[in-house]
């Protein structure tokens, strides 16, 4: 089996996110620390619990794919280290918004040649939180998908998935599709685990397959960001104010108040 | 003829979801604004009830599109068969609310009709004539302004953004039934499974303390049981992060996909206010939100925010509520 897992580097968004001048996306300071999106910790778990689960099939391998500025590199370091076997860049060097049909269309150009037997995202990335890369993916590829999946199993002798996908309110739908497949992870399938001192030092010396965006066939822009802004302060709430010590004591009394206490 | 907007309807168990009516307010006000005619899709294999329904309810024609395959959803089936009636209605905007199902589907469509693809969407905003669609980022930090970049648009409403839809007067409006057999080749819907998660009603609390990754380690919990005890019908709620990193059981989680509740008075401890959580606590009757980051979204929603660490806040709270009950 070939497995390509789809990785996102994000800011961590705790603390203040400054918007451009252009209003056109956000600039990072030098105090930004960046990471993997979280729902992409739980794909890349999903396919090495997947590798370890056909250990008899020694040919399987976990391809880690990213599109991003240099930066980006770590994050697939960290993939590797958590246990995949190769990472792939698509390298597009500036700080904007890319969107996520044409971070799709990249990865697609990439892949569609490569004879992946699945292909893993997380359901959402946590800075533009689209919900679609994976979906146009297995669209552009012609590969049927299963979205937000919270459990899945490999039957039939390695032909088709047993997938069940998250819907609201907690209940599942179970489907089955034929491979090679397109899923989105959703958060909670598994429990990602912390890379070993030894996976750590592997990735160290593993090379990066490095290729530039700019060399990837795309297909026509489809919808623009125009610009960012910091969401209206809400009218009907407020902040409380003075030491820790005061703001507990308002809390109370306003808890009082309104006969909670 | 005028052009259209079209609502792909979202119904289980022969029940239509709230959240559709909510899409079809969207639908209304930005057709409106441009004249265009709202027309109703609904997808399924018994749907004549809720069609009427629907255009009794809209007073706009609706297209029922049936099949044994469309039993429940499955996105290569709802895709095959909407396609081609998509093409020849020629709509130029076609939304559906963000759901599970809703940002499953609404991509293959986009990609089929060389349509943008727009999700979570939340306001309309017209600038100098172009309408654009306003939609969160980094967890509602930022709001971006989305805009096609082409004749087409495939929109998810974010629940909770819109009104319900008003019973519109006036017209009957009318349904015509389609049937299909497009069958999907390469997967296949076999059931709906109910929530395995145990059952605990959040719905009967009064007050509800909410835990999220911001508690940042499972001892702190114990802050929050105090906490609970000094209201009288409390319990612990939680983010998906927290139940995620097994802090709390699924049971707890609050959000679109664990339990909507509306307590008279939420306390979320460290949750940053992501749309998936908001959605389900935003009914609640008075919210306060206690997160150490100024900037976190969670303010946005709380009638009243305490910028501090909850690790040493809760225990202050803890201590002044002993002198306050002390002294009363
Ligand atoms: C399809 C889908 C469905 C989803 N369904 C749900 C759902 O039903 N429910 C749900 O909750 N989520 C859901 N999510 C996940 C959601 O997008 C967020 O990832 C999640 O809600 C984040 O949880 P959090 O706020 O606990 O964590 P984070 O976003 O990590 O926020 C932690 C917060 O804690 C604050 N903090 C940190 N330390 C402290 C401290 N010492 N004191 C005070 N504050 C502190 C930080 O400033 C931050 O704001 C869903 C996502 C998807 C894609
Ligand atoms: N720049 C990127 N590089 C690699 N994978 C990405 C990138 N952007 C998005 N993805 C993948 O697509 C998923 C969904 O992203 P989105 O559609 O933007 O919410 C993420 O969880 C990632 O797995």
């Amino acid at each position: 089996m070939k497995l390509l897992v789809c990785v996102k580097q994000v800011p961590d968004s705790e603390g203040h996110l400054s918007i451009n001048q252009e209003g056109s996306w956000v600039t990072y300071e030098g105090k930004t620390a960046f990471r993997m999106n979280r729902f992409d910790e739980f794909a890349i778990e999903e396919a090495l619990l997947i590798r370890d689960h056909i250990s008899h099939d020694k040919q399987t391998s976990i391809n880690a794919v990213s599109v991003g500025p240099p930066r980006t590199s770590l994050t697939l370091k960290k993939a590797m280290a958590m246990g995949a076997d190769e990472g792939i860049h698509i390298l597009w060097d500036q700080n904007l918004y890319m969107s996520p049909f044409d971070t799709a269309s990249l990865i697609a150009s990439y892949a569609k040649d490569k004879a992946y037997d699945m292909i893993l995202t997380g359901v959402m990335a946590e800075d533009d939180m689209h919900c679609l890369v994976g979906q146009f993916i297995a669209e552009i590829l012609g590969y049927p998908c299963a979205t937000s999946v919270i459990h899945q199993e490999i039957i039939n002798g390695g032909s088709q998935l047993s997938v069940e996908r998250e819907i609201e309110s907690g209940r599942r739908e179970c489907l089955r599709l034929n491979l090679p497949a397109v899923l989105t992870i959703q958060s909670g399938i598994n429990t990602p685990r912390y890379p070993s001192l030894s996976n750590v030092i592997r990735a160290r010396d593993q090379k990066i397959i490095t290729m530039d965006a700019e060399n990837l066939q795309t297909l026509k822009k489809r919808e623009e960001l125009v610009s960012l802004s910091y969401p209206e302060p809400s009218s009907k709430g407020f902040f409380l104010d003075g030491t820790q010590r005061e703001k507990a004591q308002t809390l109370l009394r306003i808890l009082h108040e309104k006969s909670f206490i | 003829m005028k052009r259209q907007i079209a609502v792909i309807v979202e119904h289980t168990g022969n029940r239509i979801l709230p959240v559709t009516y909510e899409s079809l307010s969207f639908a209304m006000e930005l057709g409106e604004r441009l004249g265009l005619n709202l027309s109703v899709l609904i997808l399924g294999n018994s749907i004549e009830a809720m069609a009427k329904q629907l255009a009794e309810r809209t007073g706009s024609h609706v297209t029922g599109i049936k099949g044994a395959q469309l039993e429940s959803y499955n996105g290569e089936a709802y895709k095959g068969a909407i396609v081609e009636i998509l093409e020849a209605f020629d709509p130029s905007y076609i939304c559906m609310p963000h759901t599970a199902t809703g940002f499953d589907l609404a991509p293959r469509i986009a990609f089929f009709l060389n349509a943008s693809c727009v999700t979570s969407v939340e306001k309309i905003r017209v600038r100098e004539g172009n309408i654009r669609f306003i939609r969160s980022m980094f967890n509602g930090k930022l709001h971006a302004e989305m805009a096609p970049a082409t004749a087409k648009a495939v929109l998810t409403i974010l629940p909770g953004a819109w009104p319900s839809l008003e019973i519109h007067p006036g017209s009957k409006g009318s349904v015509h039934i389609i049937r299909t057999n497009f069958s999907p080749i390469a997967s296949q819907t076999l059931e709906i499974k109910e929530s395995r998660k145990e059952k605990l009603n959040l719905g009967d609390a009064d007050v509800i303390i909410s835990a999220g990754r911001g508690i940042r380690k499972p001892a702190n919990l114990h802050l929050l049981e105090e906490l609970a005890k000094i209201f009288p019908k409390s319990v612990l709620g939680s983010s998906k992060a927290a139940c995620d990193l097994g802090w709390l059981g699924y049971q707890h989680q609050i959000g679109i996909t664990g339990q909507t509740v509306s307590p008279r008075l939420y306390i979320a401890c460290g949750i940053s206010g992501a749309v998936q959580h908001i959605s389900g606590m935003r009914g609640s009757q008075t919210i306060i939100g206690i997160n150490s980051d100024p900037d976190a979204s969670i303010f946005n929603a709380a009638d009243y925010g305490i910028v501090e660490d909850l690790e040493t806040f809760i225990p202050t709270l803890l201590e002044e509520f002993r002198h306050f009950s002390e002294s009363s």
